[in-house]
């Protein structure tokens, strides 16, 4: 099991859990608004590994569960399943715009929904769904997260990039 | 290969947590079965929320504190005279107390329960979302499950989730959760469940006296909840297309500014949390000295919503029946 891959997948799961609850925290509405475990899960899945998509939506799905007052692992199978399904699509389809990310990721909160609800219905007696208002919400919320999370680290990445090519440079003249 | 051995593990994940799914469902009801898996993780969360929680409050703290200093001197200055006031009340519902303890010795009258107050931190708290959730922090003593879970203003739920230090509660507006409870004014009984419209007393028959503003109280008969907690007051009253009323109650609670809330704790002997005894009152004022100690402290935590004093003082009378000799 490789250890580097593992701690960021650890400290990314970390930072998710802090920004949730310190979102919930800041606004009651959070929550209903912006799913940060699938952004997580997406982007992982998104590297077209099925086995990474799939282990990552079900440990971040079960954490969600965590923090909701439903049954527990009905996050953690959705997400499962969205994870791999997304790094199917990730095997067929380059997602390389910033446009393609907040798409698909849009397309998987909604259907992540959908699924919850089918689920919820099937095992609760009086099941509570939720308003089509607020999916489409957070299916935009989230998406949006993710395009953020995709163009905040392609930044990053570029920048890095730059600075070492520059102290290359620097080495060489010298 | 390796395909074919992901899709294997996918059928595993997915078939293991169906079935954790479907062993919970029909319990879900009773407050939902709860499992290791869900506790470990609880225990490793739980603290994260937490020092996020603390984190904001103190950075809010310390924003209130540079703004308004001489605000909270004299605010200081008027709890502490508030403070002494209220010493002076302690002293005389004391001594009232004693009194009447006297009196019912004399009588040959026991009372019901005894409950108390255990302040419980709220660490996390999505009431918003499609699943609504609070965490609290409880301290070194565990809560027990099924423990009620009060605010200022009444009932909040119950405790479905225990790990060390934390609760998991679930909120009396879950879809799951449903309460016995009844009319103030009348008595009338019924079952507080959250529905498409919101809070809802169901299984109110149409011949029942209800009105707008009637307010809503635990009737303990769920053997969960005390008797005589607010639940919510009556917002509208619709012909329902059975035997029953539709009926829809505004929360005695706000729900979105809970930040510290408190556990009902049984200190009778016996198990903790069931039972279907007396609540602490639900009225404003003047049952201190009926209820005793465990009852006067939980006045001040329930019963600022139990406001209309006239109907309060003709309701405290019936709710005192429920203290059977």
């Amino acid at each position: 099991m490789p250890v580097i891959p593992l701690l960021r997948f650890a400290a990314a799961l970390l930072t998710v859990i802090l920004l949730h609850a310190l979102g919930v925290w800041l606004v009651p509405e959070f929550a209903r608004s912006i799913d940060l475990f699938l952004v997580l899960t997406v982007i992982y899945a998104l590297g077209g590994d099925t086995m990474v998509g799939l282990l990552v939506g079900l440990v971040a799905g079960l954490t969600n569960d965590v923090l909701t007052g439903s049954l527990f692992a009905l996050h953690g199978f959705v997400d499962t399943l969205v994870g791999y399904g997304m790094a199917r699509l990730a095997q067929r389809l380059v997602i390389d715009r910033v446009s393609g990310a907040f798409l698909v990721t849009g397309v998987a909160s909604a259907l992540q929904q959908v699924l919850l609800a089918g689920l919820v219905l099937l095992l609760l007696p009086q099941p509570e769904l939720p308003e089509p208002v607020w999916i489409a919400i957070r299916a935009a919320g989230t998406g949006m997260a993710a395009a953020a999370v995709l163009l905040a680290s392609r930044n990053l990445r570029t920048n890095l990039a730059e600075r070492r090519q520059r102290k290359a440079q620097r080495l060489h003249l010298d | 290969m390796n395909e074919r051995r992901t899709a294997w593990f996918l059928v595993a994940a997915l078939a293991g947590q169906l079935l954790m799914l479907s062993i919970q469902a029909p319990a879900a009801e009773d407050g939902g079965g709860s499992n290791f898996l869900e506790s470990s993780m609880l225990r490793g969360v739980a603290p994260l929320t937490r020092g996020v929680s603390s984190l904001m409050e103190s950075v809010r703290g310390f924003g209130d504190d540079w703004k308004g200093r001489e605000e909270m001197a004299a605010e200081n200055q008027a709890l502490r005279q508030r403070v002494e006031e209220m010493e002076l009340e302690v002293m005389r519902l004391s001594e009232l107390e004693t009194e009447v303890e006297r009196l019912a010795e004399a009588m040959d009258y026991s009372r019901a329960s005894g409950r108390g107050l255990r302040v419980a931190d709220v660490v996390y708290a999505d009431h918003s979302s499609w699943f609504r959730t609070l965490l609290l922090y409880v301290g070194e003593r565990p809560a027990s499950l099924n423990q009620p879970v009060i605010s200022d203003d009444g009932l909040v739920g119950r405790v479905v989730e225990v790990v060390p230090h934390y609760a998991k509660v679930q909120l009396i507006t879950d879809r799951a959760a449903a309460v016995g409870a009844m009319i103030r004014r009348t008595r009338r009984q019924g079952v507080v469940r959250s529905g498409p419209r919101g809070l809802e007393l169901a299984f109110l028959p149409q011949q029942a006296d209800v009105r707008v503003g009637d307010r809503v109280v635990t009737s303990g008969i769920d053997g969960i909840y005390p008797r005589g907690l607010p639940v919510g007051i009556v917002t509208s009253v619709e012909r329902g297309q059975e035997l029953f009323y539709d009926i829809t109650l505004e929360p005695a609670v706000d729900f979105g500014v809970l930040d510290q809330l408190y556990l009902l704790e049984d200190t009778t002997p016996g198990p903790a949390g069931g039972g279907g005894g007396d609540a602490p009152p639900a009225d404003g004022s003047g049952d201190g000295a009926r209820n005793g100690a465990a009852g006067g402290a939980a006045d001040s935590a329930a019963g600022s919503a139990g406001g209309d004093s006239a109907d309060g003082s003709a309701d405290s009378a019936a709710d005192s029946s429920g203290a059977r000799p």
